[in-house]
Formats: C-alpha cells, sequence, structure tokens
C-alpha cells in the first residue's frame, strides 16, 4: 500500500508568500535600475531637444543614449557628468534649463572636456551618475564637493601658477596680497619660490626711533599705521619692555654728523618746496593719499629721530642697502629744510620734544628682549646682524588644500569643516582656533581673507603632471654693470621702471625700448629737468638733481643699448609732400581734441609741439599704426591707418619742434 | 509512417533524457527515496530523516544558512570578480564604477557585503548552538574541531574581503587587524610581513589578500565543509536518538526492519544514530527535508536582497596611507580583541585568542562525557554551559562595546551622543 508523502499545506503556503515575495524584490531591484536618475534625466532632454532643435538638425545631433564619461588617465579621473550635462558644448542649449544648459562663457573652448574633463574645474564626484553621488553639495565621504563659483578660481590657480593668472582676478588678487604681505617669509609656499619680503633692516634701529613710539608699534602697528604690513604679534607689556629695549640697543652705524647743522634757521618753506619737487608723494603716502612703494609718512614726526631723518635722506643705501628708496643730490641746508618740514608738519599734536638717546644697560632685560626676537620670528621680515637667520618659523604650506579638513582646529567656531574655512579662519584671526598660534594677527578684512584663502586653496599635493601646469614665467633679475649700473642702483631706476619686466610698476613706461623711442638729447635733458610730458596726468618722474655728466652717461647707455630694430630700421627721408599730408590728417582725425599744439587743443595727450625733437620717427608711426601693442588700454585710438599715412603723419609730427631743437643744442645739451 | 518517425524520435530523446538523468521524476516515495541516493547532489541527504531533525528549534538550521550564504557569496563573488581590478586606486574606482555604472552592480556589492558580515555571525550562533546542544560528543568530536576551523576560515575569509574596496575603513581596519597579529610572539612579525607582502599594507597586500580571498580560502573552505557536512551525514544529527515517538503517517510504509540506506549498510563504524532510531519516527527527506531546505534558501535570499536595497555597502573615501582616521577600527569581529589589546597588548593580542582558539580546538576532548547531549541546556551539562555562556557573552560584550563606546583615541563615548 502507497501512501502519499505529501508536504503540509502550511508549507505550500509559506513558499507561495515567500515565492511571490521574492518576485516582489526582484522586480524592485529591476525596477531600481531601469529608473535610475540619469535614465529619466537624458529622457527628459531628449524631449527638450525636440523643442530647442529643428528636424534637420536633430537628424545630424549624435543620438544620445546611454552614460557618457570623459577619461582623464593623466589626471587619473573619470568624469560621467555629461551623462546628464547633455547640451553643455552645444550653443544650441544656451539658456536651457539645468542640467542641459551650454557652459557658460568661452570656458570651454580653452579647455575642451575631452581634455579637461569637469571636476579638475569644478571638483565634485566625476564618477558618480545621479545628482547626490555626483557631489553637488557636499556629501560623506567626498573629500572635495563641488566648488562654489565664488571661489573656484582657487581651482584655476592648481594648473595656472603664474602669480598674475589672466582671467581670474580673485586669485590674482589673493596671489598679490600673500605677495605683498610677505608669507612667504615664514611659510614656505609653493608658487613663491625666490621671493623675499623684507621690513626695514634692524642693525641700527635705536638711532632711528622713539623710544614711546617704539612700544607702541611693538604693541599694535596698525593703531600707528592702519596699513602697516606688520602684523600684531599679540605680545605682553613684558615682552614689549624687554623687545624694545633689546631693539633700541641695536646701534650698529652711527648717522651721519649733523652737529653742524644749523637746525634754528631751518627753513621748512623751502622743505614743503623740495617735499613737492622730489616728488615725494609718488611713494610715500601722506593723510592717505599718495604711493604705497615707500612708508606713510602722516606721522613720521612721532617715529623718528631727527639726526637719524636727516642722515636717511641724505644718503638713504648707506643705512639700507636694499631699499627702493631714491638717492637725490641735494645740499645739507636743502635736507636740513626737508627733515624740519617733515617733522614739524608730519607730526600729531602731542608729540614731545626730541627724547635723549638712552642707554640700556640691563643684561636681563636685553636678554629677553633677544629671545622674544627669535622666538617670534621677528628675523623672517628684519634683518638684524646680532641675530642669526634661523630659516621659515612657520610650518610649510605645501599641498595645504590637500590636508584632512577634519584634524584641523576650528577652536570654538562652528562652521563646517573645510580645508577653506580652516584656512579663512586661521589667515583672519590666527589666535582663535583653539591652539597657542605665533602667527600675528595682520588684521585682514574678510574680503582679503577670503581672497588669500582662494589663492592658498589652489595649492594642492603636486601630482599635477607638467602639461598641465602652465607655469610662472622665471624673472630674470637685471642688473646692469659699470658707471650706469652704478647710477641705477643709486637713482633706484628699477623702483619704478622695468627692464625685461623686471622692476617696479610705479612708471607706465618700461626701458626696454626707450632708446628707440626718444631722441638721445631730449632725454638727457629730460633726466636734468624732468617734467610732465602729459599735461593732465600729475604723476612725473622726480628731479633727482642729477650732474650733467650723469645725465650723459645714462642718455648714451640708454640710447646705444635699449633698442628695439623695428623702429630704428624705419626710413626718416621724408618729402614735404608727406609732411604736408599729415597736417591734413592731423586736421581730419581730430588730433588736436586731446593733443594741445602751441596754445590750441586738449590736454589728455602729451602736448606735441616739440615732437620732433623728443620723438623718433620710427617709434612714432609704430605707435600711431598700433598703440595697443604698446601700451594696453592707452586712450589714443587705433585708426586702422595705412602704412602711408601713418608715414604722413609721422613727417608731420617730425617736423614739429625740430628748428627749436637745433638751436637750443648749441651748447646746452651735455 | 509517420507514426514510427515520431515514436522513434520520442524515444532518443527519452534516451538522452535517461543519461542525464537516470529515472524520471519520482512520483512515489520510492522513487524519491531511491532518487536521493542515487543524485550526486542530493545524497548528501539521508533518504529518511527524524522528525526531530525537521523541528525549527532544535537546529534553528543555523549550519544551513551558513552553507546558504556561503553559495550565495561564491555566486556574488564570481560575479564582482568580473569589475574587480585588485590596485590600489583601480580597485577603488571599481567600487565607484559598481556603484554608478555597472547594471546591479550595486545590489551585487551590497548582497555580497551583508551575506559575508552575515555569515560570521550565522557561525558563531551555529558553534553556541551546537555547544548548548553537546552536539560535539562523541562521536562527533572531530567534526566540531573541523567546524572551529571553518569559523576561522570564515573570518579570515571576511577578513581578506574587507581590504578589497581599498576606501579608509578597509585600509585602517586590515592595518589594525594586522597589527594585532604581529603581537604574537617570535612569528608575529614574520607573519605580518608575509600576509601584507611588505611591512607596510600596499600593492602587494592587495593582491595577497585577493589571491588568499577568491582562491584559496574558498577552496580550502569548500574542502571543509565538504567533510564537515559529510561527516554529519555519517553521524546523523544529534538527538535524534532521544525524541523517539510513533507517527501515523509512516505507519506501514516501511516495516520496522534493521534495513539501512547507502554506504552505511556496509560501513564497519558502529551505527547508532541510524540503525538504533525508530524508523516509526522517521519522514522521508524528500519532499519533508528539501521542501523545508528550500523555503529556508527562499527566505534568506529574500532577505538579504531587502537589506541590499535598504542598507548601501559603507565606502568611505579612498584609502590615504598618510591620513589615519581616528579611531581607526578592524572589522567589528576583532574589535573584542582590540578592545582588549587597549588595555594590554599581550593579552589582547596573543594571550586570548590563542587560548580560545586552543580551548575551542581540544573542546570535545576535554569534555568527554556523553551525556547531556541533543538537548539544549542539559541540566547535566550546567557548568559547561554557563562556562561557555559567559565567555561567549563576554566576547560579544567586548565587541559591543569596541564597536558603539569608543570614539576617538579608544575613549569611551557613549553612542547616542
Amino acid at each position: 500500500m502507497e501512501v502519499r508523502n505529501i508536504a503540509p499545506l502550511r508549507l505550500h503556503l509559506l513558499f507561495a508568500g515567500l515565492g511571490i515575495t521574492f518576485l516582489l524584490i526582484f522586480s524592485w531591484v529591476l525596477f531600481h535600475e531601469e529608473a535610475a536618475e540619469w535614465r529619466t534625466t537624458q529622457a527628459r532632454f531628449r524631449q527638450l531637444e525636440g523643442d530647442v532643435k529643428n528636424p534637420h538638425q536633430l537628424a545630424e545631433a549624435a543620438s544620445v543614449g546611454g552614460l557618457r564619461q570623459v577619461w582623464l588617465p593623466d589626471l587619473g579621473r573619470i568624469d560621467r557628468c555629461e551623462t546628464c550635462h547633455l547640451g553643455i558644448d552645444d550653443p544650441a542649449f544656451a539658456g536651457a534649463p539645468a542640467p542641459f544648459a551650454t557652459h557658460p562663457g568661452t570656458w570651454l573652448a580653452t579647455h575642451p572636456t575631452g581634455r579637461f574633463g569637469c571636476t579638475p574645474c569644478h571638483d565634485g564626484q566625476g564618477q558618480a551618475t545621479d545628482y547626490a553621488a555626483a557631489a553637488h553639495r557636499p556629501q560623506p565621504f567626498v573629500t572635495r564637493p563641488m566648488r562654489p563659483l565664488e571661489t573656484i578660481e582657487a581651482n584655476c590657480g592648481t594648473c595656472h601658477r603664474a602669480l598674475d593668472p589672466t582671467d581670474a582676478p580673485r586669485l590674482a588678487e589673493g596671489r598679490r596680497l600673500i605677495a605683498e604681505s610677505g608669507c612667504f617669509g615664514c611659510h614656505e609656499i609653493p608658487g613663491f619660490e625666490g621671493m623675499t619680503f623684507r621690513g626695514p633692516a634692524l642693525d641700527s634701529v635705536g638711532y632711528k626711533v622713539r623710544p614711546a613710539w617704539l612700544a607702541s608699534w611693538l604693541k599694535d602697528p596698525k593703531s600707528y599705521l592702519a596699513q602697516s604690513k606688520m602684523g600684531n604679534f599679540r605680545l605682553s607689556p613684558d615682552e614689549i619692555g624687554s623687545l624694545q629695549g633689546f631693539l633700541l640697543s641695536q646701534r650698529m652705524q652711527v648717522p651721519l654728523d649733523s652737529t653742524g647743522v644749523d637746525w634754528k634757521n631751518a627753513d621748512t618753506a623751502n622743505g614743503r618746496a623740495l617735499f613737492g619737487e622730489l616728488r615725494c608723494v609718488s611713494c610715500h603716502a601722506v593723510n592717505g593719499r599718495g604711493g604705497t612703494m615707500g612708508p606713510e609718512l602722516t606721522n613720521i614726526g612721532d617715529k623718528v629721530r631727527r639726526d637719524w631723518l636727516f642722515s636717511y635722506l641724505k644718503d638713504p643705501h648707506r643705512v639700507q642697502a636694499d631699499t627702493p628708496m631714491l638717492q637725490y643730490r641735494l645740499n645739507d641746508a636743502q635736507w636740513r629744510d626737508l627733515t624740519a618740514f617733515l617733522l614739524e608738519q608730519y607730526s600729531s599734536a602731542d608729540t614731545g620734544a626730541e627724547p635723549p638717546p638712552v642707554t640700556y644697560q640691563d643684561a636681563r632685560l636685553l636678554a629677553a628682549g633677544r629671545a622674544v626676537f627669535e622666538r617670534r620670528g621677528c628675523s623672517s621680515c628684519h634683518r638684524l646682524a646680532a641675530i642669526k637667520e634661523t630659516g621659515r618659523i612657520g610650518p610649510s604650506l605645501a599641498g595645504i588644500a590637500d590636508r584632512d579638513p577634519d584634524e584641523l582646529p576650528y577652536g570654538g567656531s562652528t562652521v563646517r569643516h573645510t580645508t577653506d574655512n580652516y584656512i579663512f579662519l586661521k589667515v583672519l584671526l590666527p589666535d582663535t582656533l583653539g591652539q597657542p598660534s605665533g602667527m600675528p594677527t595682520f588684521g585682514f578684512s574678510p574680503a582679503d581673507a577670503a581672497r588669500i584663502t582662494l589663492a592658498l586653496a589652489s595649492i594642492r599635493k603636486s601630482d599635477l603632471p607638467a602639461s598641465y601646469v602652465v607655469g610662472r614665467p622665471a624673472l630674470v633679475p637685471y642688473r646692469p654693470g659699470g658707471k650706469f649700473g652704478e647710477l641705477v642702483m643709486r637713482y633706484r631706476c628699477l623702483s619704478c621702471h622695468t627692464v625685461g619686466g623686471f622692476g617696479g610698476d610705479l612708471s607706465t613706461v618700461p626701458l626696454d625700448r626707450i632708446g628707440s623711442q626718444l631722441q638721445r638729447d631730449y632725454l638727457a635733458n629730460y633726466l636734468l629737468n624732468p617734467g610732465a610730458v602729459r599735461v593732465s596726468v600729475e604723476a612725473r618722474m622726480p628731479v633727482f638733481h642729477l650732474s650733467p655728466d650723469e645725465a650723459k652717461t645714462i642718455a648714451d647707455y640708454v640710447s646705444m643699448v635699449f633698442l628695439d630694430d623695428r623702429f630704428d630700421r624705419y626710413d626718416t627721408k621724408f618729402t614735404s609732400a608727406e609732411a604736408r599730408r599729415g597736417q591734413e590728417l592731423y586736421g581730419q582725425l581730430g588730433c588736436q581734441a586731446c593733443h594741445q599744439l602751441g596754445t590750441k587743443g586738449g590736454y589728455v595727450g602729451p602736448e606735441l609741439s616739440t615732437t620732433g625733437a623728443r620723438l623718433k620717427p620710427g617709434w612714432i608711426a609704430a605707435w600711431l599704426s598700433t598703440p595697443q601693442t604698446y601700451k594696453p588700454g592707452t586712450l589714443q585710438p587705433d585708426y586702422g591707418l595705412s602704412g602711408a599715412d601713418a608715414r604722413a603723419l609721422t613727417a608731420y609730427l617730425t617736423s614739429l619742434g625740430r628748428s627749436d631743437a637745433a638751436k637750443a643744442r648749441g651748447g646746452k645739451t651735455p | 509512417m509517420s507514426q514510427t518517425i515520431w515514436t522513434r524520435t520520442l524515444t532518443w530523446f527519452d534516451g538522452v533524457r535517461r543519461s542525464v538523468c537516470r529515472v524520471g521524476w519520482p512520483a512515489t516515495d520510492k522513487d524519491r527515496a531511491a532518487a536521493m541516493i542515487s543524485s550526486l547532489f542530493l545524497h548528501i541527504h539521508p533518504a529518511r530523516v527524524s522528525r526531530h531533525v525537521l523541528k525549527p528549534t532544535y537546529t534553528f538550521a543555523l549550519g544551513l544558512i551558513s552553507a546558504i550564504l556561503f553559495v550565495v557569496l561564491s555566486v556574488t563573488g564570481l560575479a564582482l570578480m568580473f569589475y574587480y581590478v585588485p590596485y590600489p586606486a583601480e580597485a577603488y574606482r571599481s567600487m565607484k564604477d559598481l556603484q554608478f555604472v555597472v547594471t546591479f552592480g550595486i545590489v551585487l556589492r551590497n548582497i555580497h557585503r551583508w551575506s559575508a558580515h552575515a555569515m560570521v555571525g550565522v557561525v558563531f550562533l551555529h558553534m553556541c548552538r551546537v555547544f548548548w546542544t553537546g552536539s560535539y560528543k562523541r562521536p562527533r568530536e572531530f567534526n566540531w574541531v573541523v567546524g572551529v576551523l571553518l569559523l576561522l576560515l570564515t573570518l579570515g575569509l571576511s577578513f581578506t574581503g574587507y581590504l578589497l574596496p581599498w576606501d579608509q575603513l578597509a585600509f585602517w581596519a586590515i592595518t589594525v587587524g594586522t597589527n594585532i597579529a604581529a603581537y604574537a610572539p617570535v612569528v608575529g612579525d614574520q607573519v605580518k610581513f608575509l600576509l601584507l607582502g611588505g611591512h607596510v599594507i600596499g600593492a602587494t597586500t592587495l593582491l595577497r589578500f585577493y589571491v588568499l580571498h577568491c582562491v584559496m580560502l574558498p577552496l580550502a573552505m569548500l574542502l571543509l565543509i565538504s567533510l564537515h557536512v559529510w561527516r554529519v551525514r555519517k553521524d546523523g544529527l544529534s538527538g535524534a536518538e532521544n525524541h523517539a515517538s510513533p507517527t501515523e503517517e509512516l505507519a506501514g510504509v516501511f516495516p520496522a526492519s534493521t534495513k539501512t540506506y547507502g554506504l552505511m549498510a556496509i560501513s564497519k563504524r558502529p551505527q547508532a544514530s541510524v540503525e538504533a532510531r525508530d524508523p516509526n519516527d522517521e519522514v522521508f527527506a524528500w519532499p519533508h527535508l528539501l521542501y523545508r531546505e528550500l523555503l529556508i534558501a527562499l527566505a534568506v535570499i529574500v532577505v538579504l536582497h531587502v537589506v541590499s536595497l535598504v542598507f548601501m555597502a559603507p565606502l568611505e573615501e579612498m584609502a590615504d596611507p598618510t591620513r589615519t582616521p581616528n579611531p581607526a577600527k578592524a572589522p567589528w569581529y576583532f574589535l573584542g580583541l582590540q578592545e582588549l589589546v587597549s588595555y594590554s597588548a599581550l593579552v589582547g593580542g596573543v594571550v586570548v585568542p590563542t587560548l580560545l582558539a586552543l580551548a575551542l580546538l581540544i573542546l570535545p576532548y576535554l569534555d568527554r562525557g556523553t551525556s547531556g547531549s541533543g538537548r539544549w541546556f542539559a541540566p547535566e551539562r550546567r557548568i559547561a554551559n554557563t562556562i561557555f555562556t559567559a565567555v561567549a557573552a563576554a566576547f560579544v560584550g567586548l565587541i559591543v562595546i569596541g564597536t558603539f563606546f569608543r570614539g576617538p583615541n579608544w575613549a569611551w563615548v557613549w553612542p547616542w551622543k
């Protein structure tokens, strides 16, 4: 007898239940895969494409479907952003809604996605194929979520290493601030190698400053000078006292003898006149107006001693060999008048009489002051013969942008923990991050701190292939030799002028081709008695009171060396017809609207009545043809002159003032 | 004529089928019993099993679930190998590819990950069950030893797999884990060097762990599982002899007899569990056992799918040897040891794991008494059960502490704060 050995009914029911559940779950898995975000996004795109494009374009357009990615093996990246950003390089989608819109600007023309992908500029997780995982917003375990546009220039800086990168104004501003503030004095900062930042040398500071001023300066430099580059070191009163003593005992170089100076008869009116004539405000600001190359002078009377000032003005390079300050040739009475004027005019009301020199003898105090000086890294910026240079006191900033944000201290701040936020807080308020910090408070404005943060955030751990790096052009320091070289050093020509890109930016005239631009005789005269070439422009070269010999040396050297063959090879044999045609053109083009000729004309451009004696014809022709080439941003219009017209105008302008110049040459010219 | 061709064709196909499957779909108990014996895949079951075996509250099917998880892990693991590159940055990138571009990739990875964690837990519970029911007693002593080896292999597989995603979690867990191994006296450093292929974790480590995880350990596992199951098959499930009760269902199908099935008939070893049991208490493995096994497999797969759709396998940032997370934690099943190491490297790294492993391995030869086997918490085994339970609870407790109550610098934290 056979009995059916069957499983009980409840097992069948359980099997049915589990089986159905499994089918449901598995369809869920299928649905999950099929309803992936990028698939629905691509479906929306196809709809939009139908609206945006006509049938012909649609037929031409490559059909979009499936995942799209850019593989950048050099950068170790795979960017799948274009899986959803489908119209990114198609101008037809300008103004389309996100994520289909065309990339704004011309960035993709210079940075094609095939070579640069998306995340090298934008950050985020390029491998992801949905909005959240792509880290459009911060995500757990994504170290670098997408950068907001406000700080995206930090990523420009990873490749573009020039100090002044084009099209990245915030980055350029940040790097300028770093260069100006001398952060690399204490920190090693990639991209700023070889740059030095120097505060004044302190070897003889005991002769230079008043004790009361030094104490208040050490307490808070901003109290004397709001724009001070020196930060507030948050010194205790004891530290200030000992440091003051230590510094005032630094008296290596005795100032020039001024005992014979008749201070009682100082003529401050003459001092004021000299102050104007020497163009001091080109470099020194007074009451917030003037240049920034030299120290501010508003309260200089509170700061320095009279004898030191007299000595310094008379021979600045003796005290400070590397100052950009110019050397003028004046006599002692003139220096006395200028000194007296400065001390009287530019001091606060409560400045007392000149304090007597103090001799600090307390060895314990001096040792304590020295310890403070060393501990706080003062020698990073200030030279002091008594102290050995100890190298950079701050930590290296190499790879700072890739520091682990969770390991950085944020003090009590409740900001989101990102490296950017840390750098910002550190730059802005170095002492508030919950750790004792030797970094001084520089008093940057939040806006400036943000720019500096942006520039520092571009300093990644360097593993970028060389083919992506746009480097910083190496500046070759220009150091001429010989007598000319001596004069260039003494009068600090390169404080304002550049040669081969090296030098200061105060003057708008680079010297590289000046010999092909200016007539030698005109230059020699100009050096002796510089005037404003443009009536309307106040800035002009100061009067150095050069000797005629010195002027001759400079003019000769410049006319021989600083030449540009493009102008020098110009055929200068003009016909009278050309000059007449030029005169007609002068009227037709409306030159007189800006240029003065005799007593008629405008004030914007240079006066032209002596052009023939001033400029060389080759230069005039070149300038008239393409002024923007030689001076970007100049107001001189580019008329698109033909070669013949430019030549005619040159002929006319060259004829102006020639006869006068010929007459004047009768012995006056050195 | 056409009739003949048709018949011949059918006959030909039937011949092919018979060459593959010797018997047809078994319609009777006899046929089914025959199938159980003649099929390679089915004959790891006896033809008849004690009703006691089917009682879910005796074994909780923990051994079966472990085996099912091993199969799931093998299948998903093989699929994952199509996408995985065992080289540092590429390994991490393959995780991202699985997540973002591979069809079903993330489900595969999730199932593999959660199955692996589940297997560690289930194998451990299986061991507890075997202890609490005293099932390691004669004649099953050696199978307990095999079981302990399987537990160690499971941990080894999980540990080697832990490194493969090459994220911060993986990197630092393996760093901590291998550092614990290095505490072993004399050979510790050598073992660590051999394991890592160097002094620190790098590309060689990843390759070694990959080969161990995908080839060597699974093969060893397969071998030992076969042995383990084979011996269960030979010795029968413990406790069946204690649960004799007549059933109407089977009455008369097979007269009580001394007949045995299969190879046991010619075995010279005592067949206590097979021969002594009451046939009236037995049911046919097909369908009673097979059906239940199928249901459990289905349930396990359903649960794994649900878990894998709801919970994502963790993946942190790419491994960075220069950035140590604080705290760096070993895989969770070693956190008990790490907790002990935080008090004493010698105790946590050497003494406790060595003693535990040794004690487990020789346990059946120390506890020689035969009474109390086959029942949960037999009163005569109170002392043994108490000691084992205390040790197991302490181990689990330490793991819980290490997992949830330890924060930066291994300081005590409350998980809800």
